[in-house]
């Protein structure tokens, strides 16, 4: 039993089109976790089903076994920092800090020192005097966190924190938080639309696409071997053919392909796919296995590599390959996929 | 531009000249020495001033107004703060129909809302005329209400709302701790609004009007009915000077609040 | 559950103080001796005096309404061009007179506009007039004492409109060969459209139902509608006449407004 279940939730407004279905998520105690997909994928959505935002239509929200799905906000003892960091605009840093300790009716003495306390951690120490319109976009959100975590919370629940700040404090602050985040050990759910954010501090990610959670796996799995084509694509995966099951294995046009990883299981129209970089380019077919030739239509430098639209009996395949020898469009050429790099969706 | 400047600037003289001449005029004929109206006013003296204060009708319809107005308002408000942050809040069936109802005042002549609440109150439940006066102005400045802290409210991000659930305060709790300090300004703008035009009402008043229960503005039209003096002059003059007052305060705040 | 207990106090308010009153008054003029009828309303529309009365009432509040768009058209466009500052406080000032008492603004219209007033004193001192011009008591005092009360509401509306109108559009305009009159009536005026209707539906309604301006201004040779509701209810103790009366304006403020509104959605279409 982990210590996060969702289960079968359903969210649909008015009974049209559902913006989860039957989602289903468990998170172990203590990890990282990251939500990640476009706009729209329902990540936020089930965000505020764990917050208590949102009442789903169907299924449950269970917390080290305890049912929480009706459980009224204000009750959870969640910490939230939400994208626009929603700091109280009438209240000091210190009293923004010290309102969830307020609301727990801690003595006045215990609240000053916790709120000192976090906020020399989230080293704000001098600024506890200030209101949130005289900070800038960073000292605010890490009132944000201060603010979510003093009250020690079963969980920590981040919604696009740092969506507002420019490129470099975005780099600073995820680093910052996931240190947080280890010291403290608290089980954390972290929504995103940004790829290397997340993969950089999260223990696991669940990528979501129009409210279900298509792979939840670690960073490395979900990037070098993705379970759907959605995911693949999203990772950065291109070059997508079609392939055939057969009883030992998968043949494209006829020929058995090798791969390394297969899949747990795919779907009845199995697709073949490869990142543009990891194609090996060759002027003859040298390899023995994975080989498909083709002619080259369209050539793009790309500084690092040459970029080459191959026309194949495939389809067009996209290769990267090194800006030390180059082909010209009309070229034929043959591309070997390496077996540990091709992926089957 | 340059042409049509000169043109567009001589109408707007025209018209702001238009708008304030008048309450000038009565400005200054307030000080006159003479027993009438006059222009230009000859001399300059205080007595209008001081016939006002001792006129005990004008005295006894200034606290009334002043007394209802405050009152009125202060129910418009709290009629009005909780409407206007459930329908701001909130989204139900018939939402649209309630707004409408809410603002329905506005669509209603006063003079209408006054023969009504005249029949309805003081007739038909033979309550005080001051009862029919209170609930009279109350609704008749209840837009104001809704209005003004609508808006507040509209621009406060209900993120802050949620922020403060998240850490453990009730709707109630965060209503009152965390909504009301953010909407003061508005409350306070939608106050002095509301005060302002529910002293200043007389469609609804006229109606509403008994032996001893008149509001200044109706007390104002009696005496201008049989006494055409200065003194109506002056009485005009300190009653802008509190709408003047009222500005000042309302664009003070405006700009606190930005 | 909670809206409801929010919305509460304001429904009682509305509906007990507001909604009921006025029920109570109206329905009754639509029920004779033999059940429904429309007798009352027959009567009081074929009598000339009240007639007179409703048709004066329409017809000053529509004069006032375009006086106050043909005054205001310019003013506003030319404060909606201010730096916002400035702008701030034209607007300030233009809506002073709103929180001045109508008694007041009116009494400001009877020393000038009287007998003895200051007009008649000027005109005759300056020789354009043998004796005292009866400018008071008139339906023209009453449309001056309205459009006085109500430009600063056309201006307020009319310059909301018109800060949306950028001063680029009016360079193309100018660029493509309209000299600055022509592009103000051909493109400014038709997008001020909205304000303008807002403006006169506020206008219209504020001056068909005002009491004071046109008691003090008009008299009671010049009654509007509002007026007459006084002297039946209070004076003439004729309730029935009085409901029917204030039936009439109900009716005639819901079916303007209506009309107007909706003129005002179909340009928001043609403009969106």
């Amino acid at each position: 039993m982990s210590f996060i279940e969702l289960k079968n939730i359903d969210v649909a407004y008015d009974g049209k089109k559902k913006i989860l279905n039957n989602l289903c998520l468990d998170i172990e105690k203590g990890k990282f976790i990251s939500l990640l997909g476009p706009s729209g994928c329902g990540k936020t959505t089930t965000l505020r089903v764990v917050a208590g935002f949102i009442e789903p239509n169907n299924g449950s929200f269970l917390l080290d076994g305890k049912d929480y799905t009706n459980v009224p906000i204000h009750k959870r003892n969640f910490g939230i920092v939400f994208q626009s960091y929603a700091l109280f605009p009438h209240l000091t840093v210190a009293e923004n800090v010290a309102f969830g300790l307020k609301m727990r009716k801690l003595a006045k003495d215990e609240i000053d020192r916790k709120v000192s306390e976090i906020l020399k951690t989230v080293d704000l120490g001098e600024l506890g005097g200030r209101y949130p319109r005289e900070l800038s976009g960073g000292q605010r959100q890490r009132v944000a966190l201060a603010r979510a975590l003093v009250v020690e919370p079963e969980l920590l629940l981040l919604d696009e924190p740092l969506s507002n700040l420019d490129a470099k404090l975005r780099l600073k602050m995820r680093v910052e938080i996931r240190e947080l985040q280890q010291k403290l050990g608290i089980t954390t759910i972290f929504v995103t639309h940004d790829q290397e954010e997340c993969f950089s501090i999260s223990d696991k990610v669940a990528v979501m696409n129009g409210g279900i959670i298509e792979q939840y796996d670690t960073p490395e799995k979900i990037y070098m071997r993705p379970s759907t084509e959605f995911v693949a694509r999203f990772v950065g995966f291109e070059n997508f053919f079609p392939l055939e099951k057969r009883e030992d294995g998968y043949y494209c046009g006829g020929v058995k392909f090798a791969i390394e990883h297969l899949p747990e299981s795919c779907g009845d129209q199995p697709k073949g796919t490869i990142r543009p970089d990891d194609i090996v380019i060759l002027d003859r077919p040298d390899a023995d296995h994975n080989v498909i030739e083709g002619t080259v239509t369209v050539r793009t430098y790309l500084g690092k590599s040459y970029q080459y639209k191959v026309a194949t009996p495939y389809g067009d395949l996209i290769a990267n390959g090194p800006n030390t020898k180059t082909y010209a469009a009309g070229d034929r050429i043959c591309l070997h996929l390496p077996a540990q790099k091709l992926v089957v969706v | 531009m340059k042409r049509k400047n000169y043109f567009l600037l001589a109408i707007t003289v025209l018209v702001y000249f238009f708008i304030f001449a008048p309450l000038i005029l009565i400005a200054l004929t307030s000080f006159t020495t003479e027993s009438y109206i006059s222009f230009p006013p000859v001399g300059f003296s205080l007595k209008w001033y001081q016939n006002v204060f001792q006129n005990k009708t004008f005295m006894e319809a200034f606290q009334l107004s002043f007394l209802i107005s405050t009152a009125s308002t202060v129910i418009a408000l709290l009629v009005g703060i909780p409407g206007a942050y459930a329908l701001s809040r909130y989204n139900f069936k018939g939402k649209k129909f309630i707004k409408d109802l809410f603002f329905s005042p506005n669509m209603v002549p006063q003079v209408v809302c006054g023969f009504a609440l005249f029949t309805f109150i003081i007739v038909r439940l033979r309550l005080n005329v001051r009862v029919a006066l209170l609930v009279g102005l109350s609704i008749s400045v209840v837009t104001y209400a809704f209005r003004i802290v609508g808006a507040s409210i509209e621009s406060l991000d209900y993120s802050i709302e949620e922020a403060g659930m998240s850490l453990g305060a009730s709707r109630v709790t965060v209503f009152f701790k965390i909504v009301l300090p953010n909407i003061s300004s508005g409350i306070v703008s939608a106050f002095l609004l509301a005060f302002i035009n529910a002293f200043n009402n007389v469609p609804l008043t006229i109606f509403l009007s008994g032996p001893g229960v008149t509001t200044l503005p109706v007390a104002m039209m009696s005496y201008i009915e049989y006494n055409y003096d200065p003194t109506v002059s002056a009485l005009s003059v300190l009653l802008m000077l509190m709408s003047f007052a009222v500005m000042l305060i309302t664009e003070k705040l405006v700009k606190a609040g930005k | 559950m909670a809206y409801w207990l929010l919305l509460l106090p304001g429904l009682l308010l509305i509906l007990l103080f507001l909604v009921l009153p006025i029920l109570r008054i109206v329905l009754p003029t639509f029920v004779g001796e033999s059940g429904l009828t429309l007798q009352y309303y027959k009567d009081f529309l074929t009598d000339s005096f009240y007639l007179k009365i409703f048709l004066r009432t329409i017809r000053v509040a529509l004069v006032t309404a375009l006086i106050c768009v043909v005054l205001a058209l310019p003013v506003a466009f030319y404060i909606s061009r201010m730096g916002s500052s400035r702008k701030g406080i034209m607007i300030a000032l233009a809506t002073f007179p709103l929180l001045t008492n109508t008694v007041v603004r009116a009494f400001a219209w009877i020393t000038i506009l009287g007998r003895e007033g200051i007009l008649n004193n000027l005109l005759q001192k300056i020789g354009l007039a043998s004796e005292p011009l009866k400018l008071l008591y008139t339906e023209g005092a009453i449309v001056v004492g309205s459009v006085y009360l109500f430009l600063p509401i056309m201006l307020t509306s009319l310059v909301g409109v018109m800060e949306n109108i950028s001063d680029e559009t009016l360079e193309a305009a100018q660029s493509l060969g309209a000299n600055r009159l022509v592009s103000f009536v051909k493109v400014v005026v038709p997008l001020s459209m909205p304000g303008v209707i807002v403006g006169s539906v506020l206008v219209f309604a504020g001056t068909a139902s005002a009491y004071s301006t046109p008691l003090m201004l008009g008299g009671n040779k010049n009654m509007m509608m509002s007026t007459l509701i006084y002297q039946q209810a209070m004076l003439l103790d004729n309730w029935t006449r009085a409901a029917v009366i204030a039936t009439v304006m109900i009716v005639t403020s819901y079916v303007v407004v209506g009309v107007l509104n909706t003129l005002a959605a179909k340009l928001g279409e043609k403009s969106a």
